[in-house]
């Protein structure tokens, strides 16, 4: 089961079921400790923003060093954007809008945006593939 | 309401594909097949959701949009389609 973990030299917060050994902000070794889920949320609670643009910017950044990139069909990607967060400003996390959630908050997790669409049968070993909205498509071979 | 269901999400990219092709078939073949869009209305995604038994296990385990289903004969399809594959589904 994952828990929360609290970095007790930078206040850095990890969730999993076991912390990392170092701190990937500060590089401390063995700085980890166990902390409340309420603790957590009081630790984040610094408020960040996140619109269509820097969305757009975070899964280009996260797409970068990977074999898949964001859809270079941008009227495609436009919509997709619109929908994941219309989801979030329905259903407060930025889901799939291209799966319907199942109101079970752990299983509706695997349909928040970018999801591990590595393991779908829309993706996985296939030289076209792409995740099941189609944000996401393999990367040419140049 | 009609034996047949297409759920779909407005801002779904494959839905937009398939909606010619179920203007095309209603067109062609007299039929007629309910659009339910599932993100935007409460109601129609409480209904696919009562379906989720039915339709999970042949779209990867997931309630995908779009989905096609006979609730007749809990035939389901679902992404985007061949217009022939989708005329068998809704003829059948």
């Amino acid at each position: 089961m994952k828990r929360y973990w609290r970095c007790h030299v930078c206040n850095d917060i990890h969730y999993g079921i076991k912390p990392p050994e170092i701190c990937p902000t500060c590089n401390f070794k063995n700085a980890y400790v166990e902390i409340s889920s309420a603790e957590a949320k009081k630790i984040q609670s610094g408020e960040t923003e996140m619109d269509k643009e820097k969305f757009r910017q975070a899964i280009g950044k996260f797409a970068e060093k990977n074999e898949f990139q964001v859809n270079p069909n941008q009227e495609k990607v436009n919509m997709l954007i619109d929908g994941i967060f219309s989801c979030e400003e329905n259903h407060w996390m930025k889901y799939c809008p291209c799966r319907l959630i199942t109101k079970d908050f752990d299983e509706d997790l695997k349909l928040v945006c970018p999801c591990n669409f590595l393991i779908h049968e829309t993706y996985k070993d296939k030289e076209d593939g792409e995740c099941w909205c189609g944000l996401f498509v393999r990367r040419k071979n140049e | 309401m009609s034996k047949l269901i297409m759920f779909h999400g407005r801002e779904c990219p494959h839905c937009q594909v398939m909606m010619p092709l179920v203007d095309r078939l209603e067109k062609e073949e007299g039929i007629k097949i309910d659009r339910k869009e599932v993100w935007h209305n409460e109601k129609n995604a409480d209904l696919m959701r009562s379906y989720r038994d039915i339709i999970e296990p042949k779209c990867g385990g997931q309630l995908r949009t779009p989905s096609f289903m006979n609730t007749e004969t809990n035939d389901i399809l679902c992404g985007e389609l061949e217009y022939d594959k989708l005329k068998e589904w809704a003829t059948r």
